[in-house]
């Protein structure tokens, strides 16, 4: 990219070099000059529309917006001065005027850049009268709520929905007075087709846009306690920077990090669950370690007797009846630190033969899949999605599963016209799909395949043109032989493949393949195999053309360092102990593990109790929640990793789990060389990226910055 | 109760103020002696409100609008999207925990205002202090420049709404 050329000008005096381009605001700003704004917001498109920003050039007879006025060559800026000061004031006493904004009883009060203002420009009262209209209040939705009585107008919002998220669900409606930011055609924001992502909250200056879990938690100068702690969010395996909020060891708030999201496509947002569901107050603590007595009767017991009791049972058995008697199965939703952890605990402390994760499933189709094709399988990185110009999507509904790829999507049907294929389940947001297919779980495999069919026929007609096939505008197809229909059904799933459809694919420069969880369970695993020969179609270059979504935050770490098993275990062998490393999976997640009749001992590591757990386990130990302790995970498509920051401090005495697993292998007589986090995550990164170079300075552990495969 | 949270100050100040006329007194006529500085908390909501209002106004040299319903009308102006008949109607008769209610009518009683408005738009005002309460020190220090002979403008840290 050619240097932008630069221009001088001078503002407050002061003798400027900026870029060409830039507005007034931003030339300011990087001086370190003040200006005032209420409607500009940095992460979206300069609006002009409050007039708090006001500037006087030399030359122009009116004050001029510098958010939305570049600079010129040899321009005379004054930023401050009576006649401005006054302008701003003004405007800041309109808008306190014409709605309700009386700071006392608002939810944001301290934390309000509306209020802020009227601080800095020393307005201790209003020389207008107030309007006192009123406006509805929409609390539809179950984590914010919008006060239009509290609304500027300043349409962040909605710049931030079509520009941000690509959702376009707000927009202004009604004139003058009565105007106000409508979802859809004048819906709630539950019935419209608002995601419920949160970036309006995240940019709204004022109460309008307000969070319901956390309200007036800033008045009084309360904020002034506040601290924030840059992070990565590890739910859904995308990683996106976060910054949380925190007082008195309470979550505030998760906001994107809307300006340090580096290369990202997404530009720092977040969705609802990275935002809002980590805000709900968690479900049963477990806070002290709990012991099984001979009687049945729990008991609370010290650390150290815990522990002791989880050795002593495991190091009978594994001499009693060998490795193959114990299992340890954990959570793919925990750092790589853990992970590691525990698996040489297992593998090295008790020589144990089963190790598992929830989702190990999974993995085996994955690994069936890569077999079956060849074994040079690679998958596509999340991050083509944003430049793909075709995009299938099989076996997910994005909108619930992965709403950020979804916003990736939406957006990039919007400005680069990409086509999209939905194959399987779909929901009205889907709408954006060119080609619909929609299929039953049992059906996706034989629709795949018929894709696949028609993909191979079409190319090779495409390579021998004197073939009929180029001239057919329809293809029917049947599920090759590979294909079983499913025990039962017995007749044909054949169905139509749109030609349009499969030519466009073929056509595509950039195409991807989005293969979903219902791509993962066990009897249709198979149709992943067809669709990664589909990808394959297209992937003459090195990069790959298919990206699995994982049913776990850190389901790719836990694949890449070896803790989900090749083979399915757990069915037939007789297990007598074993250990279970969760974190807020459901009892129907891991009942297979943790109801198995046979088990003498099963001992459960967990930030939560369930009746369920009470009712199996022999051990409870607790441990901190992903908030709570500091880790690596690795992205959903294993191309890199980022560090989660502890956030929150984990109840009085409960230890970090990795620490807890320490305890454990010293007790079954394997120490680790890792003993602090700094060398486990050293660990983890030399297993995850093995190489003869050194890819990663030392510091990155404790320095929370990305780590790029 | 912001007031008592001066502290120290208030004994200071107090050492130099003579206070004639509060609520304290339990005044029922408004026959207001010529005062230096006149104080009003709260919105002007109905007729007695803007009557003192007005009354002080006219003997005292230094108005101050005192806490944010006084400085911007408060809370009392949530009532202000509704009509006075809404208001009463609600308030008197219409609560689920009200059996055979009244409406507060009669020559006796002070009317409502249609609107809850803030002091200054029934009278001039000379001294603005906002805050819900107003905070101790913005208290302290409005006093203390009134008491040196000057009309205090908050700096803009010491300025809240809440």
């Amino acid at each position: 990219m050619e240097p932008k050329s630069k221009v001088n000008l001078t503002i407050d005096g002061k003798e400027v070099t900026a870029e060409e381009g830039m507005t007034i605001l931003e030339a300011a700003q990087q001086t370190g000059i003040h200006i005032p704004t209420l409607c500009h917001h940095p992460a979206l498109s300069s609006w002009g529309g409050c007039r708090m920003c006001v500037v006087a050039v030399e030359g122009v007879p009116r004050l001029v917006a510098s958010c939305a006025m570049p600079v010129r060559s040899g321009m005379v800026v004054v930023t401050h001065n009576e006649k401005i000061v006054e302008s701003r004031r003004t405007v800041l006493e309109f808008i306190f005027a014409e709605r309700n904004h009386n700071c006392m009883f608002c939810p944001k009060s301290g934390d309000c850049e509306l209020q802020q203002l009227a601080y800095d420009l020393q307005m201790d009262h209003l020389t207008v009268s107030q309007a006192f209209a009123s406006f509805p209040v929409d609390v539809t939705n179950e984590y914010m709520g919008i006060d239009h009585n509290r609304c500027i107008l300043c349409g962040r919002c909605v710049r931030a929905c079509a520009e941000l998220a690509g959702n376009h669900v707000l927009a202004f409606q009604n004139r003058g007075p009565r105007a106000l930011v409508g979802l859809d055609l004048n819906e709630t924001l539950a019935a419209s087709s608002c995601a419920g992502c949160g970036i309006c909250l995240q940019v709204c200056p004022t109460g309008a846009i307000f969070n319901r879990h956390r309200t007036h938690y800033a008045v009084k100068g309360h904020a002034k306690e506040w601290h924030s702690i840059d992070s990565h969010c590890p739910l859904c395996g995308l990683l996106c920077p976060t910054q949380a909020v925190v007082a008195n060891n309470v979550l505030l708030k998760v906001e994107g990090r809307l300006l340090d999201a580096g290369q990202r496509p997404d530009r720092g947002q977040l969705c609802a669950k990275g935002r809002f569901e980590v805000l709900r107050d968690p479900a049963d603590r477990l806070r002290l370690p709990f012991v099984r007595t001979a009687s049945g009767q729990w008991q609370e017991a010290s650390w150290e007797n815990a522990l002791d009791e989880v050795a002593a049972k495991m190091n009978f058995l594994r001499d009693t009846h060998g490795g193959q008697a114990l299992f340890g199965i954990i959570s793919a939703r925990v750092s790589n630190e853990v992970l590691l952890s525990f698996r040489d605990l297992l593998i090295k402390g008790w020589s144990a033969e089963t190790l598992d994760t929830f989702d190990g499933a999974h993995y085996r189709a994955v690994l069936a899949m890569s077999q079956e094709i060849g074994n040079h399988f690679r998958e596509a990185a999340w991050q083509q999605l944003p430049e793909a110009d075709f995009v299938i999507i099989c076996g997910t509904d994005l909108c619930h599963h992965q709403p950020l790829l979804m916003s990736l999507l939406r957006r990039s049907v919007l400005e680069n016209n990409t086509r999209v294929a939905i194959v399987g389940p779909t929901d009205s947001r889907n709408a954006l799909a060119g080609f619909n297919l929609p299929a039953t779980n049992d059906d996706l495999p034989a629709v795949i395949d018929g894709i696949w069919e028609a993909a191979v026929q079409s190319a090779n007609a495409t390579l021998n043109p004197s073939g009929k096939a180029k001239r057919a505008r329809r293809m029917t197809t049947k599920p090759s032989g590979k294909v079983h229909p499913r025990k039962g059904r017995g007749q044909d799933v054949s169905r139509e493949i749109p030609a349009e459809m499969v030519r466009q694919f073929l056509a595509a420069k950039q195409p991807l393949v989005i293969a979903g969880e219902a791509l993962l369970a066990g009897q249709t695993a198979h149709g992943l195999s067809s669709l990664a020969k589909l990808a394959q179609l297209k992937s003459q270059d090195s990069q790959g053309r298919l990206l699995i979504l994982k049913s776990n935050g850190n389901s790719a770490g836990a694949w890449k360092l070896g803790i989900a098993a090749q083979k399915s275990v757990g069915g037939r062998e007789r297990l007598q102990g074993g250990i279970v490393v969760l974190e807020g999976e459901a009892a129907t997640g891991t009942a297979a593990w943790t109801d198995r009749a046979d088990l003498d001992f099963l001992a459960v590591i967990s930030p939560y109790v369930t009746p369920h757990l009470r009712a199996k386990a022999h051990v409870l130990i607790p441990r901190p929640s992903w908030l709570e302790e500091a880790g690596t995970y690795t992205a959903m498509d294993g191309h890199e990793a980022a560090r989660v920051e502890k956030v929150l401090q984990a109840p009085a005495g409960i230890r970090d789990t990795w620490q807890t697993l320490l305890a454990l292998a010293e007790r079954a007589g394997f120490h680790p060389p890792a003993k602090t986090l700094e060398a486990l995550t050293r660990k983890v990164e030399a297993e995850l990226n093995p190489g003869p170079e050194v890819r990663h300075q030392q510091n990155s552990a404790t320095e929370g910055r990305e780590i790029h495969d | 109760m912001s007031f008592l949270d001066l502290d120290e100050t208030l004994v200071d100040v107090l050492s130099k103020v003579q206070l004639t006329v509060s609520p304290i007194t339990d005044f029922k006529d408004y026959d207001f002696p010529e005062v230096d500085v006149g104080i009003v908390e709260g919105g002007i909501g109905n007729t007695e409100h803007k009557e003192i209002a007005e009354k002080l106004r006219k003997h005292c040299r230094i108005l101050v609008a005192w806490g944010d319903c006084a400085v911007f009308g408060g809370i009392n102006t949530l009532r202000n999207g509704l009509s006075k008949d809404e208001v009463l109607r609600y308030g008197f008769i219409e609560t689920e925990s009200t059996v055979n209610g009244v409406m507060p009518i009669h020559a006796e009683l002070p009317a409502l205002l249609d609107k809850v408005l803030p002091l200054h738009e029934v009278v001039p005002v000379d001294v603005f202090l906002p805050g819900c309460p107003p905070a101790p020190e913005v208290i302290a220090y409005g006093l203390t420049e009134i008491l040196e002979g000057r009309l205090p403008v908050l700096p803009a840290d010491m300025i809240h709404f809440d």
